[in-house]
């Protein structure tokens, strides 16, 4: 004989259910208004008619959803993220609105840029402005490329309301030129200036911004950049163990060689590196709203810019004047330099549709730090570079995008047009 | 008391006797015109030359308000907004649930900016979900944000005869049906002593007071979300008051005119305005269905009917009450007065279907609350005419039942 009685606990268990279902099911705050609502259909039922189109007819889903994206086009023409994508500051050549020259000095290559902040206002998504805080008016800041070992030369003008310095983000020997308030000449207030010296050190993709207090609102209104470290293939060739995850008794000699290859296409100044298209995205994000979550997230400060213009959602599309994807060539090898410019987010990512990819955390490695991949994470301030081969694609559109789905639809959506 | 009024103005004040002599001879008009146009004059001084210029900083915050939300099909979203602030704003963008959907922007005149106190409807093709909560935030040009929940989306019915004749019933059943029943108490009412006919009488007053109430309350809720610039809760206040004082007005006006018409201090006349009253209390009722209707919010069973008909049918003795003293007035008049005061939930009913607003909602139940204290206040006078004493404690008693019977019926429906 069970020790249960079957039939009690059956009931035991519909009144606990029952009582689940009403808690759920209850609406606390049904007001006279929805209760007189109610009165639509009971007095349709009451008098035996029954024809209030309340119910949602059946069967007619051939007309469109809608689809996401933000509507119309950027009217501000100032920035142009597609290229800003291409463009980089080496000392020989770049953007205008950043003077810069390249000269030796005691047997090093010095790479001098003129760098000034601006309080500005840029176009977020189409429509939408933002007050930002700017280097040399632009978000992100211009992208400085330089050889491990050269010497950078900023020289900083603060022309904002507040005091700004410039933090890089590189192995530095003199805390002076740390960038911090704390060190060297301290914040710069409105009209000050100061030259800041780094040696161009390690090899990879990194990250400068502002270190004024508060810190997050500095950098998420807009005073960050990347700085591309180009590898030496000279320096490689006598230090591989710098550039490799492996123990430096795994180093072969044909490995020392790959590794100089290989640097020599990352290398700015080698003819290699013609061969490889290379591409700069820094993602970020807008808080426009003041509430500490972003409203816009974007790759390179414009939401849906590498997005399509227009789409019908059956494949037809159409490029839109500031809104259209990155073009490529399937045949050349394709490099992003991938910096996490976040606020307010733990992490964002990189997802590539159709397609895998080989990944070096920080750039400073030869060889991938990741290999084969899809989907990678940053953390703020993280970066990368991705190499990607689309030789075996079909042309046609690819899409890329944070694997948030959220960051994707609030406007880092991306796609390549493979041709 | 008609005579010791006899030189006195209509207000009650002294007639200016003597003509004052004015100042430099100059006309009348003159002196009566030139207030305004000094004030005119100072008004464009003030505009022209900015003195607040120096102290004035910062632009005004854009101010928009979504009024509501209607739902014409299962892949479309319209967003009622206003804009209530004193400078234009752009709707740039639109995040439906946290991410940027397509829109589009019909009635500010084929661009997405609103002028100060211009509305327009944001039309999103979204296919939602019935009984899933939608957030939808519009985000104009400066990045601000305003945010509008539509909670448990269920599709608007549009507007169709079918609609029309369904809502007609629905106020037929709700309104018309139990006020003429409750005016069949008639012919007893007649047979009551006096002492119990203005107990009767003070039952109507507490059952128009619970629905001053009532009303009042639901017109406040209203007015919070009406559109900033119209003032809702001072609109209520307005609505309640002009009402109040222009039926009493009308009341008075109709009194001193007619001094000595025996019918003008009847009780046909104040069965009239307690119809009226109650009619205007049941228009609003009207346009809460309608715009219930309107807004996709059609739930619940039919034994809110019979809950409704329970409420009204105490509306019906109120309205004869006052009558029953008199002569039995012409069938016609009966027939008039269950009009006047049930129909108006029909009418109610299709303009808050098709024209449905929370300012035109809130104003409408605050004429009622103005028509009912009105009553109420004429009620009282009616009693105290006829020789009662209002203050009496079967007066009272029955001022209270009718309040509790009206709040035992309004929880009734409220379920």
């Amino acid at each position: 004989m069970p020790s249960l009685d079957y039939t009690s606990a059956a009931e035991v268990t519909a009144q606990l259910e029952e009582r689940l279902v009403e808690a759920v099911g209850e609406k606390p705050d049904v007001s006279r208004r929805t209760v007189l609502g109610g009165l639509g259909v009971a007095g349709s039922a009451a008098v035996g008619i029954g024809s209030t189109r309340a119910g949602a007819d059946s069967g007619h889903d051939e007309d469109e959803h809608g689809t996401f994206g933000a509507v119309d086009e950027y009217r501000d023409s100032t920035f142009d993220p597609h290229e800003f994508l291409r463009t980089f500051n080496t000392g020989e050549s770049g953007q205008d609105a950043v003077p810069q020259r390249i000269y030796e000095e005691n047997g090093r290559t010095v790479r001098e840029f003129e760098f000034t902040a601006v309080d500005t206002t840029i176009t977020i998504a189409p429509g939408i402005e933002f007050e930002a805080w700017a280097f040399n008016g632009q978000v992100p800041g211009p992208t400085i490329r330089a050889v491990e070992g050269d010497l950078i030369r900023v020289t900083f003008e603060n022309f904002g309301r507040h005091a700004h310095t410039i933090h890089p983000h590189l192995k530095n020997l003199d805390p002076e030129m740390d960038g911090i308030p704390q060190n060297g000449p301290g914040v710069l207030e409105t009209g000050e200036s100061y030259t800041y010296e780094w040696i161009a050190q390690p090899a990879g993709v990194h990250f400068y911004h502002c270190h004024s207090l508060p810190l997050k609102e500095h950098i998420h209104r807009g005073l960050y950049g990347a700085m591309i470290v180009d590898p030496d293939p000279e320096r490689v060739r006598e230090n591989p163990a710098d550039y490799v995850t492996d123990h430096p008794s795994q180093i072969t000699d044909a490995m020392v060689d790959d590794l100089v290859d290989e640097a020599k296409t990352r290398n700015h100044e080698y003819a290699e590196n013609d061969a490889v298209n290379e591409l700069v995205i820094v993602m970020n994000s807008f808080d426009t709203n003041f509430d500490g979550g972003n409203e816009v997230y974007a790759a390179n400060t414009r939401a849906f810019a590498y997005g399509v213009g227009e789409t019908d959602g059956n494949g037809d599309w159409t490029a839109g004047e500031t809104k259209r994807p990155i073009r490529i060539d399937k045949n050349e090898r394709q490099r992003v330099y991938l910096v996490n410019a976040t606020e307010f987010d733990l992490v964002n990512s990189f997802h590539t549709h159709s397609q895998f990819f080989d990944y070096y955390d920080h750039g400073t490695t030869l060889l991938p730090t990741r290999q084969t991949v899809d989907t990678v994470m940053q953390t703020q301030a993280q970066r990368g570079i991705i190499e990607l081969d689309y030789s075996d694609h079909e042309p046609g559109l690819y899409m890329f995008h944070a694997h948030q789905s959220e960051f994707a639809e609030l406007g880092w959506m991306s796609f390549f047009e493979v041709v | 008391m008609a005579d010791e009024r006899r030189d006195t103005t209509t207000d009650g004040g002294l007639p200016a006797e003597t003509e004052v002599g004015q100042p430099l001879g100059v006309p009348r008009w003159v002196t009566a015109v030139l207030p305004i146009v000094l004030l005119v004059l100072v008004l464009g001084a003030f505009v022209f030359t900015s003195p607040l210029a120096g102290i004035q900083g910062g632009e005004p915050l854009p101010d928009v308000t979504v009024t509501h939300s209607t739902l014409p099909s299962d892949d479309t979203v319209v967003l009622h907004v206003t804009n209530n602030g004193p400078e234009e704003v752009t709707i740039s963008q639109v995040l439906v649930d946290e991410a940027y959907w397509n829109f589009r922007v019909e009635g500010a005149g084929g661009d997405r900016t609103l002028e100060p106190r211009e509305s327009a409807r944001v039309v999103v093709p979204y296919h939602w979900n019935p009984g899933w909560d939608l957030e939808v935030d519009l985000v104009l040009s400066d990045g601000a944000t305003v945010s509008h929940g539509i909670e448990a989306p269920q599709q608007s019915p549009g507007f169709g005869a079918d609609v029309l004749w369904t809502l007609a019933l629905i106020g037929l059943f709700v309104g018309v049906i139990p006020v003429a029943l409750g005016m069949l108490w008639f012919p007893y009412i007649r047979t009551m002593s006096d002492r119990t006919l203005h107990a009767v009488l003070l039952f109507a007053t507490g059952v128009l007071a619970f629905l001053a109430f009532d009303a009042g309350f639901e017109a406040f809720e209203l007015a919070e979300r009406i559109p900033g610039a119209y003032e809702g809760n001072l609109l209520v206040v307005s609505g309640v008051l002009g009402a109040l004082l222009l039926v009493q007005s009308i009341s008075s006006w109709r009194e001193g005119r007619a001094a000595g018409d025996g019918r003008a201090g009847g009780g046909l006349w104040v069965a009239y305005l307690v119809a009226l009253g109650i009619g205007l209390h049941n228009l609003a009722e009207g346009l809460a269905i309608g715009s219930s209707f309107a807004l996709g919010r059609v739930s619940l069973g039919a034994f809110l009917v019979i809950g409704f008909m329970l409420h009204n049918v105490t509306e019906g003795p109120a309205v004869v009450a006052p009558v029953a003293r008199d002569e039995r007035p012409a069938w016609w008049h009966f027939v008039a007065l269950g009009l006047l005061a049930g129909a108006p939930v029909i009418l109610g009913g299709w303009i808050g279907s098709l024209a449905y607003s929370p300012t035109v909602g809130a104003f409408f139940l605050a004429i009622g609350v103005g028509a009912i204290l009105q009553v109420v206040w004429e009620i009282t006078r009616m009693v105290r005419d006829a020789g009662g004493r209002v203050g009496s404690a079967t007066n009272l008693l029955a001022f209270l039942i009718g309040f509790a019977v009206m709040y035992a019926t309004d929880i009734f429906v409220a379920i």
